[in-house]
């Protein structure tokens, strides 16, 4: 067994009285692809933020690619660490983010120019790769409003790769695509996924659990109700409220 | 939006009746233009500028040259009945009596002097010159006259026999301005901005007068300027002259607007003058030689006393320029002719007009040139844009609609409006209301030919094109004709406009003088504007990010600082500033003082829109940057503040704008911007209607300026949004 690249332990999160996860462990191995789904409001989206501290963890310890937070500690002193650690795990999100100031290109290269302090000329070599890698080549200078849904979240997944992420994490990125778009943006995760990228995906996209996920997890009421292999859970669950979750959306 | 029927449907007839209109239009136009240009018979030019004026020894006539060549003459004692002289062909520019009162002598740019009869009118000599004539001068003695012309040379002939006596010359500039002593012994005569005064007798040259330094080793105006002495003598051209009685003096008057008094023993300026507002077309010394009086192109009369050149009276009345002056038959007595075409009588008491003699009495001559010029041009653009339509592009339509739309307003608007200032009877301005009425009428008609939908149809869009071809022709033809009516009614607003200020009777000559002077304060009113804005700017960004803060002591902060600026007026935070920094020993210069008062006031007021721009950005934006790994203040300088600003131009630009006019404020601290300088020269001169009108002139001008320029910004701005 290889050592984990996301190691999560103990993870609690309260949104004031609201005991949102609660208490969860979690370990991903390198080149996995874990996908998280069920119902809403059980704190999927609120598990993947707190793996890069978008959203303040209230206990528990989170571990990137060798990089321990514990959340116990105030995280004001750890900033620094957050910031490390946020540039090991690129962030897909729902409404894609893009900054519509600036260009696609730019878009790409801002954060590895001012973060890490890449030059242009390189910046923009390897954002024309990850471009290309997306099929958007031809999009290099337009701003996102000229851009269609699906255009704009493969920008947006360009953009995170740029930072060359040990992780990815997706936090619904197909939901607010019109469906014909959908297809797009699924087939470069697939390549991403085929590529070896470690990926936490939050999704509704069954389809994408099943074909390329190595483990599914079925999220309910702020904890694990089951984690199976696709083939597994999709066809044989144990547990009822995979069962009753299941028979909603299938 | 139109059906696709009536596209089809376009009617021939219509659209051939519109054509056949503008072509007749075009014919007439074209024939009235050609039949004026040939001298035609209307001849609507009334007004007969006065140049020239004289009053006879014995005070039983007064004469009046005219720029149509006429002298008129008033027969004071007979009821102010009126003869006409005409025999020059062209302009007179000099008229003098003989001190017998017996002939009277007339000078025109035709180059003829003419001497007459009074009694008969007839001409008793004619003196041929060869050269267009500037002025006239005649020895009070009646012995000799001399005029000046474009030849620039001064000529002296003896008034009896009518022989030339010297000729002297020519001088190296343009020579203005012609006078003759009492006896005829000496001349003087403008060369350029200096006076050359010769022995009229000899012809043997005696002085030249012209400008220099009190510091007589210094000879440039800027060394004289630098050693702080004063730079006497005039600047531009001398366009009127005039020796005292007794000969010491000699009065020069200038382009430059000013009156010098110089000593002629010394040559030196005796007394310097301000003079008039404008160019001084006039002068002369009264017999006792104690006072004197000036005419000039700013429409006043000024009398002098001679000792110190002090102005002791301003008479204002008159329409247009004062082109002579003279002093009346009785000691509370003057009399003046204008380009206005009048003759006045006043009462020195109370500068008051008690008479109006008329040399032509009617309406401005502007109509005959104007009208005949704009049936040329537009029977030119006329032809062109029927070029256009016969052709079927929609150029000739809208050349044709921004033609006869347009065009009538701004040649026919503007002098309709001057008919008001000149006192015209009812009945004189409908002799040509009619015509014009119906000319009105019939470009109304054309209009409405070329308005019908039918028509507007044929040229938006042939009827090859695909309909969506039509359709965008179409739309593209409507705003483009919206833009020729809104133009439209921007100059006839700016008409109405214009006749109000007519009517506030200002004084245009004191404008134009002091025009250049209020413009510099623009410069000031400008910077301040810029470098507070800037300083505001500065200020709200740092006090929206303390505002939106959790830093307690940022937020108390500015807190504080938008709640104690904003609860207190600007002119009083500008007193404070003004009165307070000296106290506490911090003198700052005002111009420092004013800026910061007014940066830090707009400072205030900005804050909440550069918050409501930050507050504006959505948190996905600042999610989406942290995911990335940046910190807070490269999330705030590369993603957040980029987009915030782009929020907030258009509001600052708004303060901007509404920033240039309370920089007017400012004025209290004696800073010498545009309101401070109308202010101080309004008061000087009991005209401060007038020149607050300029200051406004120049805000909404800058106003204007800055608004095109904010919108090209925000244009650039916006180019992340195009779709």
């Amino acid at each position: 067994m290889t050592e984990p690249i996301i190691r999560v332990r103990d993870l609690h999160k309260y949104f004031g009285p609201l005991h949102v996860i609660q208490g969860v462990d979690l370990d991903v191995t390198p080149g996995e692809v874990v996908v998280i789904i069920g119902p809403s409001g059980a704190g999927k989206s609120t598990f993947l933020r707190c793996l890069n501290f978008l959203e303040e963890p209230s206990a528990g310890t989170i571990e990137i690619d060798k990089l321990k937070i514990d959340a116990q500690e105030p995280l004001r002193r750890q900033r620094r660490h957050i910031r490390e650690l946020r540039q090991k795990a690129g962030m897909v999100f729902q409404q894609f983010n893009l900054f519509p100031h600036m260009t696609a290109l730019e878009n790409i290269i801002e954060a590895p120019m001012t973060v890490k302090g890449l030059s242009k000329q390189r910046a923009t070599e390897k954002a024309e790769e990850l471009l290309d890698w997306v099929g958007l080549s031809d999009k290099r200078d337009e701003y996102p409003s000229r851009l269609s849904g699906g255009q704009q979240q493969r920008v947006a997944i360009a953009r995170a790769l740029c930072m060359e992420p040990k992780i990815m994490l997706f936090d619904e990125p197909t939901s607010a695509l019109d469906p014909e778009l959908i297809a797009e943006v699924v087939e470069v995760m697939e390549r991403l996924a085929s590529e070896g990228m470690t990926m936490v995906v939050v999704t509704h996209e069954i389809h994408f659990a099943r074909d390329v996920s190595d483990r599914v997890i079925l999220m309910a009421d702020g904890g694990w109700a089951e984690i199976a292999p696709p083939n597994k859970l999709f066809t044989d669950p144990e547990e009822e409220r995979t069962r009753q979750f299941l028979a909603h959306i299938l | 939006m139109l059906s696709n029927d009536s596209v089809a449907r376009s009617d021939s007839r219509a659209i051939n009746l519109t054509f056949i209109l503008i072509a007749v239009t075009v014919v007439l136009s074209l024939l009235y233009a050609i039949q004026h240009y040939a001298g035609g018979p209307i001849q609507l030019a009334v007004v007969s500028r006065v140049q020239d004026l004289a009053l006879s020894p014995d005070n039983a006539t007064l004469a009046a040259g005219a720029n149509d060549g006429n002298v008129y003459l008033w027969h004071t004692q007979q009821g102010w009945e009126r003869s006409i002289l005409s025999k020059h062909k062209r302009s007179i520019i000099g008229v003098a009596f003989t001190p017998d009162s017996g002939t009277l002598i007339s000078a025109s740019r035709d180059g003829e002097i003419r001497l007459w009869d009074v009694e008969t009118g007839n001409v008793r000599e004619m003196i041929q010159t060869g050269t267009k004539l500037n002025d006239l001068s005649l020895a009070d003695d009646g012995s000799v006259l001399s005029v000046v012309g474009e030849d620039n040379k001064v000529h002296i002939f003896e008034v009896a026999s009518g022989e030339l006596i010297q000729s002297l010359g020519p001088t190296s500039n343009t020579a203005l301005a012609v006078a003759l002593d009492a006896q005829g012994t000496l001349v003087a005569a403008g060369n350029g901005a200096s006076i050359e005064i010769w022995d009229a007798r000899t012809g043997d040259p005696l002085q030249t007068l012209t400008n220099y330094c009190e510091d007589e080793t210094l000879e440039t105006r800027a060394a004289c300027e630098e050693a702080d002495e004063d730079w006497l003598g005039h600047e531009k051209e001398v366009t009127a002259l005039a020796f005292s009685p007794d000969g010491t003096l000699l009065a020069s008057g200038s382009a430059d607007t000013t009156i010098i008094f110089w000593a002629l023993e010394t040559g030196d300026v005796e007394w310097p003058s301000i003079g008039h507002w404008s160019t001084v077309k006039t002068m002369t010394f009264h017999p006792d030689g104690r006072s004197m009086l000036s005419g000039g192109e700013d429409n006043k009369i000024r009398n002098w006393r001679v000792p110190g050149g002090k102005s002791t009276a301003i008479f204002e009345g008159h329409l247009s320029g004062v082109n002579g002056v003279a002093f009346g038959w009785g000691p509370e007595m003057i009399l003046s002719g204008g380009a206005d075409g009048t003759v006045r009588v006043w009462e020195t008491a109370n500068q008051k007009v008690t008479f109006i003699a008329w040399t032509k009495k009617g309406l401005q001559p502007v109509w005959g040139s104007l009208l005949r010029t704009w049936m040329l041009v537009s029977g030119i653009v006329g032809l062109v844009s029927l070029l256009g339509l016969r052709r079927a592009q929609p150029w000739g339509h809208l050349l044709a609609l921004f033609l006869y739309v347009v065009g009538p307003i701004v040649v026919l608007g503007l002098p309709l409006l001057e008919v008001f200032i000149y006192p015209l009877s009812l009945g004189e301005q409908l002799s040509i209301g009619w015509p014009l009425l119906l000319l009105l009428g019939w470009y109304g008609m054309v209009v409405y030919a070329l308005m019908r939908q039918s028509v507007a149809v044929s040229y938006e869009a042939p009827e090859s094109s695909t309909l969506s071809e039509q359709l965008m022709a179409s739309q593209r033809t409507r705003k483009l004709r919206n833009a020729i009516f809104i133009i439209a009614v921007w100059f006839l607003i700016m008409v109405v406009l214009y006749s109000v200020l007519r009517r506030f009777n200002l004084d245009v000559a004191f404008m134009r003088h002091f025009f250049s002077f209020i413009m510099g304060g623009a410069w000031m009113t400008l910077r301040i504007s810029a470098l507070s804005i800037g300083l505001a700017v500065v200020l709200a960004l740092l006090g929206a990010l303390g505002r939106l803060s959790k830093n307690p002591i940022a937020n108390g902060v500015s807190g504080f600082y938008i709640s104690l600026i904003r609860g207190t007026p600007l002119l009083v935070q500008i007193y404070i500033w003004y009165l307070g920094l000296p106290r506490v020993n911090v003198v700052l210069p005002a111009q420092v003082a004013g800026t910061l008062a007014l940066g830090v006031n707009y400072g205030a007021y900005m804050t909440e829109i550069f918050r409501a721009g930050i507050q504006a950005i959505g948190k996905g934006q600042y999610e989406a940057a942290e995911a990335l790994g940046m910190s807070r203040t490269q999330l705030y300088r590369r993603i957040v503040l980029p987009q915030a600003f782009r929020i907030v131009i258009p509001p600052i630009g708004n303060q901007f704008i509404a920033m240039m006019k309370d920089s007017s404020l400012v004025s209290v601290m004696s800073i010498w911007e545009l309101s401070y300088r109308a202010q101080k020269i309004g008061r000087q001169n009991f005209r401060s209607l007038e020149t607050f009108m300029i200051a406004a002139a120049f805000y909404w001008l800058l106003t204007v300026i800055f608004q095109f320029l904010q919108g090209q910004l925000e244009e650039y701005m916006a180019r992340s949004e195009r779709r």
